[in-house]
């Protein structure tokens, strides 16, 4: 399935001050940042001017010590600009591990290049990058930058902890605003950290230790401490805007940066007109419509409007068959107008993890755009981008999470369809055989929907030497399995993707003198285990329920007796179930069938053993064998 | 007899006839699409393809001026069809071209573009325009022309041309396969007689296209304009040279796609392709230039180049530091590793190839920074000053693919060759884990020339040839709860030490032990203790305690348990069922286990494994034996694998060993409760 990003237009870290000799030593540092750390930002202090609606200057100087090779993206030393920003200062000195410079880079040593990011066409953004090779760490580089930008929806953010293994030592923050424009601040996680906050403009952050990732913890910014801005009179690339909330942002997005591109050729209106005539309801025209515009057009990333934000002309789409997220949602938005549907764009995060809009915040964010079609109670949402994607499925990439609608009345934040644990189902039915040998040859057939059908659909466009290998891979415990058939049934309007196979495990069951052990469970075991934290620091998360069905008939060569069957199972927490039951139908004929639930939650750290504890049983009893004893 | 043949000819002839008529109906000039080509909508040939060139012209030729003199020009124009949407990227394309300064730039000219659909029985198209066409300054040395095609949808042909232009001499590889078929493929090169150019096409490739070589005569006039200030012969003369053209053609139909497999170096490597290497210029009344034309001579060139050989004389800059750091030493291996050491503490490798100094080995000695040949140079120098035979071995790394043809650019990268009684070794300075013979391993690929002094040249073999070996110890007590306790030692040599150290020398004893535990149900593991983790030329050491719970299985009265527990590999790696390439594994291996399980009391054994031997002619073979020795079960389980070329003839057998081996790990040793 392919979704695509609207550009990530800024993400600039960003300026001064007093420089205290010891923070070039690597000596000084105490020895709780050094710990599980790449890096150090010893010292980082960011102060930023506010000049007027339009204009800011950037002051940032930072000094980071680098332990290892991969510390060196901790160095911050870049930045990003186009034709709205203007670089004044850009300098960086590098010393070793006892304070004395060993080399100095001045704005013109700094690589020049396109900001081009993978999957985009072409961007005008341009990028300046430090590429140094350390000769030895530990070392330390010292990096000042002023930077002037006219274009002001995209404010300089604050993260005193910048990432995983890296610490910090001294940061600071400070906005001096000259401009009489009221500037709205939002502050989060802070509590949890060392941090003094001097004036509602003025934050200092001191000693935060670096944190490690661990298996199922939430993404690094649900916890980790950020102050956001937002000027509430404001230009984009020359296009100013009011922004005291989502409304007003909302309101601003759709008069000046919507309005006027949905215009489409007579010939269009009149096409669509003509099919949707008949369809009795808005859901029945919509998905004429989105069917349309799947076999009209394709994806192509291109970013040259207002900072990455203004959709190409609906016409321009028309015409040339592409467009981005923004261009080929807003050109649907204008189909469904033209036959009387509703609908609104809407800005969103594009990510696997569930990473939401804040809705109590209202500033330039989200990375990808969608389109809403109220109805009722429940409305559809649809992703534009793809060519193939069923009407209305959304689960895997902006399922589950707070979007911002832009309505002509201005923004709303709304938030999109959840896929319960019921509806994320994977069902594996399968009839195998095994053969005095230890052979298995079996059909199975794997339906997938919600969430696994996004997980699963994908192979059906592979060419078939893939599509083997792909099952070689999801069946990775089966030694020497050859796939006889395959085929599948995409069926897009129930959303339920068919897997239907036959394959043949020459020596599945193992051969221990007369016996032959074997695997009732061969098509949907759980192999892996998470990993083991002797003090986990993090809250985990399962961020969708799944749920897995399966049922295997077994026939067993009449030479084989069966000796020794696993007890049945049944399992039941928090976190999920699993069940098991192996059923004699007679004496060379069993039915497996198991079923194992993961629920959606987010859970304290203190829980996480009992949740390894959980997957390592269910590891254990799809693990469970039988025992067969030859009679001959 | 006679009769068989004769029907057999005209079959042929029948068929040849079918074959040319069918061709002769497409029309492959620019803008002549047929409805036959956008109706269909699978490629017979190959039913995988999402797209297929239905025609594809190269042309190479030399333009001349006055001003300019030569200037190459290479056209493309290029028919694709496009069957399903995982085509569509077909119809955007990124062109490079080099970008050094305004007057070495190169230039993408005269691009058009038309798209092509089937609209209720009738052809419409689509141009390509402006806004469809992007052009991006990469960085200092690149720039990109690219451009997607308009309205793409399934069925839909595309066709677009353009012309690179660019004055430089060199020309690019020309290839003759893509990941989709190609159906036809025109190539015409066209060479001044005063440019000569070695020719090969890549015998590895399994599809060879058939060249025809021809001359033709050319002329070319010119007008001068002299300067009327500064001449008394005012107006303009008249000059007019004549000269021979080297032609090279090539028509070829239904090229197959090239399809990439696993474990393989660089699939490049096998792609049908064309090169042609400048090796002289030789204008009217010069003498000959000679640039490349045996690998003795490209060998000769590169040595005598500045920035190569140039490099290998200096030594004042090191001179004090390595008089006091070999002072006293004698032996010859000592010093080498002494040197190597120091150099790979002093000067670290900025991740740049190349053969010839960048900055210069006196600064990159100050600075503590060079690309490749900087610091393998430096090495060679600092050797030689010790008086050890040191020379430099040129290579292609396995990137820059395998160079089957005298060419400088051919190679990118240098390392380094000690000749001394006893004493050869391969070495690699800019790898922080590598040693003696233990190369990283983007530099083993196949053959290296080695320089000696004065500049005659040999080829060395790269490929490892001796097997890098991997030992452990593991010790197993059963406790009366079914779990399991115990020790591993592991020792790691050679290639299996460096990848191991290049993956985990930099964890933390936590770290480490997450690695281990990872995947492996109920394990538990502690006291880990790595030794020598950063000392290249020791072996390294792996010690760790473990817990295991859930290995055992208790089924009735019997207990079930694999004798190799967590360190069983349970996939085989090879699991497509055919290859058409050969696997490259990098270097031969010896893995060898030795268990020791102490039993239960209670418990005595009901049935073993079988010992056996596996044998797989001239690749490798596998052993298994496990026996009784009192309380104690004793097992041997050791797996070699003698090459690290599999060639694509053994794929069948290689995976079925593979997966013989895999089957015998996961048999079962059965253990009955004692009366």
């Amino acid at each position: 399935m392919s979704f695509r990003f609207l550009l990530p237009a800024f993400f600039i870290i960003f300026s001064l001050h007093a420089q205290n000799d010891d923070l070039l030593k690597a000596t000084t540092i105490p020895l709780e940042l050094m710990i599980k750390s790449n890096a150090v930002v010893r010292f980082d202090n960011s102060n930023i001017e506010v000049k007027a609606h339009d204009r800011y200057i950037y002051n940032r100087k930072r000094i980071v010590t680098v332990f290892n090779e991969k510390g060196i993206s901790d160095q911050g030393t870049y930045v990003f600009y186009d034709s709205y920003v203007k670089i004044n200062t850009l300098e960086a000195r590098i010393y070793n591990k006892n304070g004395n410079e060993i080399k100095k880079f001045k704005k013109n040593d700094f690589e020049d290049a396109s900001a081009v990011s993978g999957g985009t066409l072409y961007s005008d953004d341009r990028v300046k990058y430090l590429d140094y090779t350390p000769i030895s760490y530990p070392y330390t580089i010292v990096f000042e930058l002023e930077v002037d930008y006219r274009s002001t929806a995209f404010f300089p953010q604050w993260r005193p902890l910048e990432g995983f293994y890296v610490s910090t030592e001294n940061s600071e923050y400070k906005i001096v605003n000259n401009s009489g424009i009221t500037l709205r601040i939002k502050t989060k996680n802070f509590e949890d950290y060392n941090i003094e906050k001097h004036s509602d403009l003025h934050y200092s952050a001191t000693h935060l230790s670096s944190l490690r990732p661990e298996a199922y913890s939430p993404s690094f910014k649900t916890f980790a401490p950020i102050l956001r801005v937002a000027m509430t009179d404001f230009e984009m690339n020359g296009v100013r805007g009011v922004n005291n909330n989502w409304e007003d942002f909302g309101k601003w997005m759709h008069d000046e940066l919507l309005t006027g591109t949905e215009v489409l050729p007579e010939n269009v209106k009149v096409e669509i007109k003509n099919l949707t005539k008949d369809a009795n309801t808005d859901i029945e025209k919509a998905k004429i419509v989105y069917n349309y515009m799947q076999n009209k057009t394709r994806y192509i990333s291109v970013q040259v409007g207002i900072g990455g934000w203004k959709p190409m002309l609906a016409e321009d789409v028309e015409r040339l068959g592409y467009g981005d997220c923004k261009g080929l949602s807003n050109y649907t938005k204008a189909l469904l107008d033209e036959a009387g549907v509703k609908s609104h764009y809407a800005v969103i995060y594009g990510d696997r993890d569930l990473v939401s809009i804040d809705k109590e915040f209202s500033t330039t964010e989200g990375n990808h755009v969608v389109l809403y079609v109220p109805n009722n109670d429940e409305g559809v949402w649809l992703e534009c981008t793809s060519q193939t994607n069923p009407f209305g499925f959304i689960a895997s990439f902006t399922d589950d999470r707070d979007a911002l609608l832009i309505t002509p009345e201005g923004g709303k934040i709304v938030h999109t369809t959840i896929y319960t644990a019921q509806e994320n189902l994977k069902t594996t039915n399968a009839e195998v055989s095994l053969t005095k040998d230890g052979a298995i040859t079996a059909d199975v057939v794997i339906q997938t929907q919600g969430y696994q059908y996004a997980l699963h659909e994908g192979v059906q466009n592979k060419p078939l030497r893939d599509q083997k290998l792909a099952l070689s891979d999801y069946w990775s415990y089966i030694n020497n399995l050859s796939v006889e058939s395959i085929s599948y049934d995409n069926n897009k309007e129930q959303i339920v993707f068919t897997e239907n196979t036959a394959v043949v495990s020459p020596r599945y069951a193992t051969k221990t003198g007369k016996r032959l052990l074997f695997h009732p469970n061969a098509f949907n075991r759980v192999t892996k285990i998470p990993t083991r934290y002797k003090n986990r620091s993090l809250d985990f998360e399962i961020e969708r329920g799944t749920t897995d069905k399966d049922e295997y008939t077994i026939t067993i060569d009449p030479s084989l007796e069966i000796e020794a069957v696993p007890n049945d199972i049944s399992i039941e927490n928090q976190f999920g179930s699993y069940q098991f039951s192996i059923e004699k139908i007679s004496d060379h004929k069993l039915r497996y069938k198991r079923q194992f639930i993961r629920n959606k939650g987010h859970f304290p750290k203190e829980d996480y053993a009992k949740f390894r504890d959980f997957i390592t049983s269910v590891v254990k009893h799809d693990n469970s064998k039988i025992v067969c004893i030859s009679t001959n | 007899m006679y009769f068989n043949k004769l029907t057999m000819k005209t079959t042929t002839t029948l068929l040849l006839f079918l074959i040319a008529f069918s061709v002769q109906s497409q029309n492959y000039k620019f803008g002549k699409v047929s409805k036959e080509e956008l109706q269909e909508n699978i490629n017979p040939l190959d039913s995988s393809a999402n797209a297929t060139v239905l025609y594809r012209n190269e042309s190479i030729w030399f333009d001349f001026s006055g001003e300019s003199g030569f200037v190459q020009k290479r056209s493309v124009h290029e028919r694709i069809k496009i069957y399903n949407k995982e085509g569509y990227k077909w119809a955007t394309k990124k062109v490079r071209l080099y970008n050094k300064s305004n007057s070495s730039s190169e230039d993408l000219l005269s691009l058009k573009g038309y798209t092509y659909n089937l609209v209720d029985g009738k052809v419409e198209d689509d141009k390509l325009k402006k806004d469809g066409i992007f052009k991006e300054e990469v960085n200092k040395y690149w720039k990109t022309n690219s451009f997607t095609m308009p309205n793409i949808k399934d069925g839909c042909v595309i066709e677009y041309s353009y012309i690179i232009s660019s004055p430089f001499l060199g020309i690019d590889d020309i290839d003759f396969q893509f990941t989709i078929p190609i159906k036809k493929f025109d190539l015409s090169v066209k060479t001044p007689e005063y440019f000569s150019y070695n020719k090969l096409l890549n015998p590895k490739a399994i599809y060879h296209p058939k060249l025809t070589d021809s001359k033709r005569a050319r002329q070319e006039s010119w007008t001068t304009r002299r300067d009327i200030t500064r001449s008394r012969d005012a107006g303009s003369y008249q000059s007019e040279i004549k000269f021979d053209e080297n032609i090279i053609n090539c028509n070829e139909e239904n090229i197959p796609a090239l399809k990439p497999e696993p474990y393989v170096s660089n699939i490049g490597n096998y792609k049908s392709k064309l090169s042609l290497e400048l090796s002289a210029i030789k204008y009217p009344n010069e003498p000959y230039k000679t640039f490349s034309s045996s690998w003795e001579s490209v060998t000769r060139t590169i040595y005598n180049n500045e920035d190569f050989g140039g490099q290998l004389s200096k030594t004042s800059y090191f001179k004090d530091d390595i008089d006091a750091l070999v002072s006293g030493v004698g032996d010859i291996q000592q010093k080498t590793g002494l040197i190597f050491d120091f150099i790979r503490s002093k000067v670290k490798w900025n991740s740049f190839y190349g053969y010839t100094s960048d900055i210069g080995v006196r600064r990159a000695y100050k600075d503590g920074s060079g690309n490749v040949a900087d610091i393998n140079l430096m090495l060679i120098a600092m050797l030689r000053y010790a008086g050890i035979n040191a020379n430099p071995v040129l290579v292609s790394t396995r990137d820059n693919g395998i160079p089957l043809f005298p060419t400088r650019n051919g190679f990118n990268y240098v390392i380094c060759l000690i000749e001394s009684e006893g004493f050869n070794v391969l070495l690699d300075a800019t790898a922080p884990f590598s040693t003696f013979n233990v190369l990283p391993t983007r530099t083993l690929n196949w053959q290296g020339r080695v320089i000696r002094e004065h500049g005659s040249s040999t080829w060395i073999n790269l490929t490892p040839m001796s097997p890098s070996m991997e030992a452990t110890s593991l010790n197993a007590k059963i406790n009366p709860d079914f779990s399991i306790e115990g020790k591993v030692r592991q020792q790691k040599l050679n290639y299996r030490a460096m990848s191991y150290r290049n993956a985990y020398a930099g964890l933390s004893d936590d770290g480490l032990i997450k690695n281990i535990e990872e995947d492996n149900a109920g394990l538990t593991v502690s006291e880990v203790n790595m030794e020598n983790a950063k000392n290249s030329h020791l072996p390294l050491q792996l010690n760790y305690d473990y817990t295991l719970d859930n290995s055992i299985e208790e089924i009735g009265e019997n207990l079930y348990f694999s004798p190799m527990l967590f360190l069983a590999s349970e996939e085989n790696p090879f699991k497509a069922e055919s290859r058409k390439f050969p696997i490259d594994l990098s270097y031969p291996f010896s893995d060898k286990f030795m268990i020791n399980i102490m039993l239960p009391e209670g418990y005595a054994i009901e049935s073993l494994p079988q010992n056996e031997k596996l044998e797989f002619d001239g690749i490798g073979d596998f052993t298994y034996l496990a026996q009784q020795n009192g309380a104690y079960l004793q097992l041997t389980i050791a797996l070699n694998v003698t090459t690290a070329i599999i060639l694509p003839q053994d794929y069948q057998n290689f995976k079925q060993f593979f997966s013989r081996i895999i089957e015998k790990q996961s048999e079962k040793i059965v253990l009955k409760k004692a009366m």
